[in-house]
């Protein structure tokens, strides 16, 4: 190797300095001037235009290595045509089946995985694991099957990626994700369990919120072709239930800020994070003491799975099964009102069959 | 042994290794990770810490018995520990600090007594069970250092690093496959913070700039452990000698390390202060230096430790330790003296743990990074003793790790289901504070975050009178005191800003308030 000079050492380092402050002033430019439009779902979900910048682009997927800010992360689902999409339902339950049985039904009902995940897509599935002190019968995680057979499905669709992850609230993250059991079968299935990186969340503007304004989001989440929820249903002492719109809580840094007004947080924030496709587990659900349980007896055992491309849909119906009704959840009431989705169950076209 | 060069590269490559084995020890032993009892090598092979733990203890803990390894390694060869082992000694010898390029200036010899006083007194303050000195460790001192001070900066280095590097366009989806690669195995899960780093960071800055008064300046004149492996060295078997071809040129004087060849004696050395470090072996002309057995006892030096100095550390020990009992911490414990599960000892000595050898491995270990290093919280007795921060970290539920890496076991071994039955403290709510109770806010994060099956937070629902106008149905935030552990992520959680509005109290106060 050449003697390199102090001089030629300070310039080089110069360089690569300058070179990385200019990417970072670039792609500080990006975000200013095209700011990223909160994603749609599929077009009959998608909300009325509560903000600039919310009409999803109509690009084809293109490679990885476009900016995120250029590139709705749901551009790909946005391909069928609405009359495409009209023929399926608004919401899907199927009951008494096997975890797999029930979700492979459930989303063949929708349209089948290829309705959301195009060929070379990144995908995310996002779970809820928000403890890493309970198995999988504690109801306190999403049911490792339900999580493992998405993650198949997507790689049947044809996905490039797909990465599963969430952020514990108590413990650590590796940990949550053996004993939930979730990263067993999402491994099997091919998929890659991330622990999300404190360095890699992204302060995002929410144009459309009307308490929380901006917060920090992780940043693979941001840039997903195609992200999938799959909550476990539970209750939940300030949101009464938490399902679907309370689990992308998950990918933002400070969830404690969000307390403050919870309803209204969690509506804002699903003006920004949309999900394709929302698969609530309820194969086992939490009666007691959520979001944690720990006891089998607060676990009540349904063997059902809801799904749906209306996230306030999916939370809508995962709420009578408490004996409640949508209204009672503050953000279902909110984010209706919102337009993110509908929580009059009457008028939607559901599909209720068992496998 | 035989003379023949090829002995100090092969003390350095010793060197290095060890330094190598110790730190990869340290950077593997986390949660899931190597097993307790490998990460435990270290700390366990070092004769100090084991003999005053269980002096102090007054119970032997099995593994200690591998500091006998060690004693016998020092009874063949001496101090060959400090020369081809130590990892604090190779970093001293790594960074030889030296300012200006005049001659360094002269110590006095009678400093050398020091490390044989700090040895006796830590050896004294363990019979009385007091550990403090322990603070003084090679070992404890490297890895303390390493944990609170260069791990966390070695965190933030690599992180904005990181961060900088993914903003080149395309680089981000490498560097966050690089981060996840390396980060599970040798760095935090979380960025770790640890209170008075610097002041942990400053003593070993403190320990390397000695090097420029003289080189090895700690282990030659201050290190307890050196006291200790020299006195037993007075007999080691293999010594070095000069044979009667030396020319008494005193080059082999100029280049010892520890400067214990006295050119005045016939270059004769101090087997208690020699560290076997082959330098002289390589550095004479005529090959008049040799290690042979010997069995007899050294010469006396003049800062050789004696009868009356020795008995006089015996009193200083006993004074120390009264004067420690004498604090105000002994009398008013702090409220906030947490220490990790199960370790907590009887009432009377609460302020320092009695076998802690203040290593701080469960520091490093602790994934939530609420174990921190006690500098002046536990009184000065309890320097580098663990303390349980809540507000910067909690006590994971489903981790027993601190347990498992502790050398002494001054954190007990257990298994997960009695961790998790440790009362490490009370949790309070302070109602002037909590957003429920002053604000009629809704906000029952304490009660969310519980780990507890059986929930030790219970809400309360009441109608509440609010200033404009009307009732609010609000929930109240109750502790079932009979529940609590005292784990601390109600505090850690609590969305109110400084301290929390729901507090962790040691267990030994009753009330709170």
């Amino acid at each position: 190797m050449p003697d390199i000079s102090r001089r030629d050492f300070l310039r080089l380092a110069a360089l690569v300095l300058g070179y990385a402050a200019l990417a970072g002033i670039v792609e500080a430019c990006k975000s200013v001037t095209t700011p990223r439009p909160p994603t749609s779902g599929p077009p009959d979900t998608s909300p009325p235009a509560t903000a600039p910048g919310t009409e999803p682009a109509p690009t084809p997927p293109s490679s990885s290595m476009t900016p995120a800010s250029a590139l709705p992360a749901s551009a790909l689902p946005a391909s069928p045509t609405p009359a495409a999409s009209a023929g399926y339902p608004d919401l899907v339950v199927a009951r008494h089946g096997e975890p797999e049985a029930l979700v492979r039904r459930a989303v063949a009902a929708l349209g089948g995985m290829e309705r959301f995940v195009s060929p070379g897509s990144n995908v995310i599935v996002k779970p809820n694991v928000c403890v890493s002190y309970r198995t999988y019968t504690y109801a306190a995680t999403t049911n490792p099957w339900v999580v493992g057979t998405l993650v198949k499905m997507a790689f049947e669709a044809g996905a490039k990626t797909v990465k599963v992850m969430d952020y514990p609230y108590g413990g650590a993250a590796a940990e949550a994700y053996a004993r939930s059991g979730i990263a067993e079968q999402v491994q099997a299935a091919g998929g890659q369990m991330v622990v999300m990186s404190d360095r890699n969340y992204v302060r995002t503007r929410i144009p459309a919120g009307k308490w929380l304004k901006q917060t920090d989001v992780y940043n693979d989440v941001l840039k997903a072709d195609v992200l999938i929820n799959v909550p476990v249903a539970k209750v939940h002492s300030s949101a009464v239930v938490t399902a679907a719109m309370k689990n992308l809580m998950g990918v933002v840094r400070d969830r404690s800020a969000m307390h403050g007004n919870l309803g209204q947080a969690i509506a804002d924030l699903n003006t920004l994070i949309k999900p394709d496709l929302t698969v609530v587990d309820c194969v086992r659900i939490l009666t007691r003491n959520g979001p944690s349980g720990g006891k089998l007896s607060y676990v009540k055992k349904l063997d059902t799975v809801v799904a749906s491309t209306d996230i306030v849909a999916a939370d809508s119906f995962t709420a009578t099964l408490f004996g409640l009704k949508p209204n009672d959840l503050a953000y279902v009431k909110i984010g209706a009102a919102m337009g993110l989705g509908r929580s009059d169950l009457s008028k939607l076209k559901v599909q209720d069959f068992s496998v | 042994m035989p003379t023949r060069p090829g002995w100090v590269r092969s003390r350095k490559a010793v060197q290095a290794l060890a330094l190598i084995a110790f730190v990869g020890l340290l950077l593997l032993s986390r949660r899931d990770g190597l097993s307790g009892d490998l990460a435990n090598i270290p700390m366990r092979l070092d004769p100090l810490l084991m003999l005053a733990s269980t002096l102090a203890a007054r119970a032997l803990i099995v593994g200690s018995v591998l500091a006998l390894a060690t004693l016998l390694l020092t009874l063949v060869f001496g101090r060959a520990w400090c020369g081809w082992l130590c990892p604090l000694g190779t970093m001293l010898d790594l960074l030889p600090a030296k300012l200006g390029r005049g001659p360094r200036p002269a110590v006095p010899e009678g400093l050398r007594k020091v490390k044989y006083v700090l040895f006796f007194l830590i050896l004294f303050a363990a019979l009385l069970g007091n550990q403090t000195l322990l603070f003084l460790d090679p070992l404890a001192i490297f890895f303390r250092t390493l944990t609170a001070a260069v791990w966390p900066i070695l965190d933030q280095i690599v992180t904005a690093l990181e961060t900088l590097l993914s903003q080149i366009p395309g680089f981000d989806g490498p560097i966050s496959s690089l981060d996840a690669a390396i980060r599970p195995l040798i760095l935090p899960a979380e960025p770790v913070s640890y209170q008075d780093a610097f002041g942990f960071a400053s003593f070993f800055v403190v320990l390397v700039a000695l090097n420029a008064l003289a080189p090895r300046f700690w282990c030659r004149y201050l290190c307890p452990l050196g006291g200790f492996l020299g006195l037993i060295s007075r007999v080691a078997v293999f010594r070095r000698t000069t044979a009667v071809s030396c020319s008494n040129c005193g080059l082999c004087a100029e280049d010892c390390p520890t400067g214990t060849i006295d050119a005045a004696r016939s270059n004769a050395s101090d087997p208690a202060e020699c560290t076997v470090c082959m330098e002289c072996l390589e550095t004479c002309p005529l090959g008049a230096v040799k290690f042979k057995p010997s069995l007899s006892q050294a010469e006396g030096r003049p800062y050789d430790p004696r009868r009356r100095e020795v008995l006089l550390t015996l009193g200083a020990a006993a004074v120390g330790i009264a004067l420690f009992r004498s604090d105000l911490l002994a009398k008013r414990e702090s409220p906030f003296l947490l220490r990790p599960p199960g370790s907590r000892e009887s009432n009377a000595d609460v302020v320092a743990l009695t076998s802690c050898t203040r290593c701080n491995e469960c520091v490093r270990v602790c994934p939530t990074g609420g174990l921190q290093p006690a500098v002046f919280q536990a009184g000065l007795q309890g320097l580098g003793t663990p303390l349980l921060v809540p507000r910067l970290g909690y006590c994971d539920y489903s981790c027993n790790a601190c347990g498992q890496v502790c050398p002494t076991e001054a954190i007990p071994l257990l298994s997960l289901e009695d961790k998790q039955q440790q009362v490490i403290g009370k949790a309070y709510i302070d109602q002037n504070r909590c957003l429920a109770w002053s604000d009629h806010r809704t906000c029952v994060v304490c009660e969310e975050m519980c780990p507890l099956p059986a929930k030790a937070i219970q809400l309360e629902e009441q109608d509440v009178w609010v200033p404009d106008g009307g009732t609010v149905r609000l929930q109240l935030p109750h502790v079932v005191r009979d529940l609590c552990i005292g784990c601390g992520i109600c505090e850690y959680r609590c969305p109110v800003s400084g301290d929390g509005a729901i507090r962790v109290y040691a267990p030994s106060v009753i009330a709170a308030f």
